[in-house]
């Protein structure tokens, strides 16, 4: 008989797991997720987003369970589905996703071996998972390379990598539930129980792949909505964006012109067991009580403001309508982000600010459906893509890409509201004509 | 160059428009194969043959930017009641005025000289673009190489789509003509 524990959970209710699930729980590994916030600094936009990715992960591990048990027929593929969602964090460092332009520009490059560098937190994961002693004790090495293999996609047939990473995948199923419990936004919501119910494994050539029969249309469309709506609402809130530009900022000029040897260490992965040592030493605790200790350092000023929340403001913000000229909308949001660092000095030298704390931010709103249209949904007879079969998408979908142009400074803005919107109009006029003069270093060309 | 700048030269070299997203992603597909560069649009392997999400994001993008336009025709109601619709895409004036530069670059050249190739191959439809593109992907990801006729066809028997036996052959033939499969 099995021997199943229950850990009670707000989001899911109970979360069973078996002793040798309990086993891995127990580890330092997976106990260290615990102090890594699942949002970041998201808690000084709203205060209830403590949550972490130990709380996640056994989220998206009990939602695994729940599809694996669902959808997969051999107890072996079940077992290994449910273990490698639960250990599928376990390369998030301090500030988990803030932080890891930085990782991806300070490691080795040969780290990647091909891979996006985008996904530099999962190759860390992998590493660890192979390579770390504590799992050795409990999973065999076969285990944790069929892990591995089932997290990149290059074990099995295609549904189980899905279940564990893929459009509708177990990870963002907890993640939009979790977060928007913990944020007390309600956009994240969304009927998983259907979701589950009315996903289907289908024979795609010699493959198998995860589709959803035609009864969980709206249930999809719904998921698809909820990550929309937090994506807009929380992920990509305009507080929330400036704290983690400076975050990003801060580390950056730590390493650069702090010259803090143990942060360029830390966000310099090259393969090697002595950094993964030293990586899982580290949290986001720890990483803002050792910068704050660095008296008289760039990183500490920044990591100050925040721990204070006096935030960046934002004095620019614009969008493709605001350039009539196409080949400056072309320059701003379609080009390279090479103006970046002389638009901010400029704009530090003309308004009095330090140019490491002027930021030039492009963000984007991406499309609500991406690879989620490519989801096959079956009917009886046929079978078609959530893209063509959701009325709801073919009308709204292609409208919700949005692209902005953001600068972030150190103002405090005096006066009444009157004032601040002149002084702002004042900052827009002014960036606006150094964006033309960089995108059209020949010609001067009309403002909008 | 950037997704941008490929998705602006693969549409004019296309003659300024491209009827259908579908067509769109299996056209880009097969261009980026015959250059050998995928120019960051990262093809994946998906129900209906190999599809980029950067393609699908980046034509939302050039759209939203004003430098092509969306068009969408309807083709009737079926009988569950969903309406069957295309999208279409062409070059504004704005996007027009961008590719008075891309025009210049040598990229634009070689993307020219691969859409002609495509073209020039029966400019077939976007059902069997999708067929000989899922086929050419799949073959490639199992052993890669030149493969035969007779494995394209035995590889697109295997799908659960309704296709033609026609629209089989023509899909191997566009193969071959664009030296993407051996005759035999």
């Amino acid at each position: 008989m099995q021997d199943y524990l229950e850990i009670r959970d707000p989001v899911h209710g109970f979360i069973y797991r078996e002793s040798h699930e309990r086993d891995l729980i127990d580890t330092k590994l997976f106990q260290r997720l615990r102090s890594l916030h699942q949002l970041a600094l998201a808690y000084l936009v709203y205060p209830g987003a403590t949550h972490t990715r130990f709380d996640h992960s056994l989220g998206a591990f009990h939602v695994a369970g729940g599809l694996a048990k669902a959808l997969v027929q051999s107890d072996a593929e079940k077992r290994l589905v449910r273990l490698a969602t639960l250990l599928h964090d376990v390369g998030h460092g301090p500030f988990s996703h803030v932080a890891e332009p930085i990782l991806q520009k300070h490691s080795s490059k040969i780290v990647f071996a091909g891979k996006a560098e985008s996904k530099i937190h999962e190759l860390i994961s992998a590493k660890i998972i192979l390579e770390n002693t504590e799992l050795r004790e409990f999973l065999s090495d076969r285990d944790r390379q069929n892990i591995v293999g089932l997290l990149d996609g290059s074990f099995g047939h295609s549904y189980l990598h899905e279940i564990v990473s893929g459009p509708i995948d177990a990870d963002k199923q907890d993640y939009l539930l979790r977060d928007s419990y913990f944020t007390g936004v309600k956009y994240g919501i969304y009927d998983q129980e259907r979701l589950k119910n009315t996903l289907r494994v289908h024979e795609d050539n010699d493959d198998m792949v995860l589709a959803i029969s035609i009864d969980g249309l709206h249930a999809l469309e719904q998921f698809v909505l909820a990550k929309y709506y937090m994506t807009t609402q929380v992920y990509r809130h305009r507080i929330r964006l400036i704290t983690d530009q400076m975050i990003e900022r801060a580390i950056f000029l730590g390493i650069e012109q702090d010259n803090i040897g143990w942060l360029r260490a830390l966000y310099s992965y090259d393969g090697t067991n002595d950094f993964i040592q030293e990586y899982l030493q580290w949290n986001d605790e720890r990483l803002m009580n050792e910068v704050l200790h660095q008296k008289g350092s760039r990183v500490k000023d920044l990591f100050d403001r925040l721990r204070e929340r006096r935030l960046f403001k934002c004095i620019f913000e614009v969008d493709q309508n605001d350039f009539p000229d196409p080949s400056t909308r072309n320059f701003v949001f379609a080009g390279s982000k090479d103006f970046y660092k002389p638009l901010e000095e400029q704009v530090a030298k003309q308004f009095g600010f330090d140019p490491n704390h002027v930021i030039a931010y492009g963000v984007t709103f991406n499309s609500a459906i991406k690879t989620e249209s490519q989801v096959p949904v079956l009917h009886k007879t046929k079978t078609t893509l959530f893209d063509d079969e959701s009325a709801l998408f073919k009308s709204v979908d292609q409208q919700i890409r949005e692209q902005h142009f953001h600068i972030y400074a150190p103002v405090e803005y005096k006066g009444d509201e009157k004032q601040k919107k002149k002084k702002y109009r004042e900052y827009k006029e002014a960036i606006l004509n150094m964006i033309q003069t960089l995108a059209n270093p020949k010609q001067e060309l009309p403002l909008a | 160059m950037k997704p941008t700048d490929f998705l602006l030269c693969l549409i004019d070299a296309s003659g300024g428009k491209v009827p259908g997203r579908t067509l769109l992603q299996k056209r880009a597909f097969f261009v980026t194969e015959l250059i050998g560069e995928d120019f960051g649009l990262k093809f994946d392997a998906h129900y209906y043959g190999p599809y980029s999400a950067t393609v699908e994001g980046t034509t939302t993008q050039l759209k939203n930017l004003g430098f092509l336009q969306e068009s969408s025709t309807g083709f009737g109601i079926l009988s569950d009641g969903f309406e069957v619709r295309r999208y279409d895409y062409s070059l504004t004036n704005d996007g027009e005025q961008l590719l008075k530069r891309l025009r210049t670059t040598a990229e634009y050249g070689t993307i020219k000289a691969a859409t002609d190739r495509v073209l020039a191959a029966g400019d077939p439809n976007y059902v069997e673009l999708s067929i000989a593109a899922k086929a050419y992907f799949l073959l490639k990801k199992k052993g890669g190489g030149s493969m035969s006729v007779a494995e394209l066809i035995k590889q697109a028997e295997k799908y659960n789509w309704s296709i033609s036996p026609e629209s089989v052959d023509r899909a191997v033939d566009f193969l071959s003509s664009v030296g993407l499969a051996a005759g035999g």
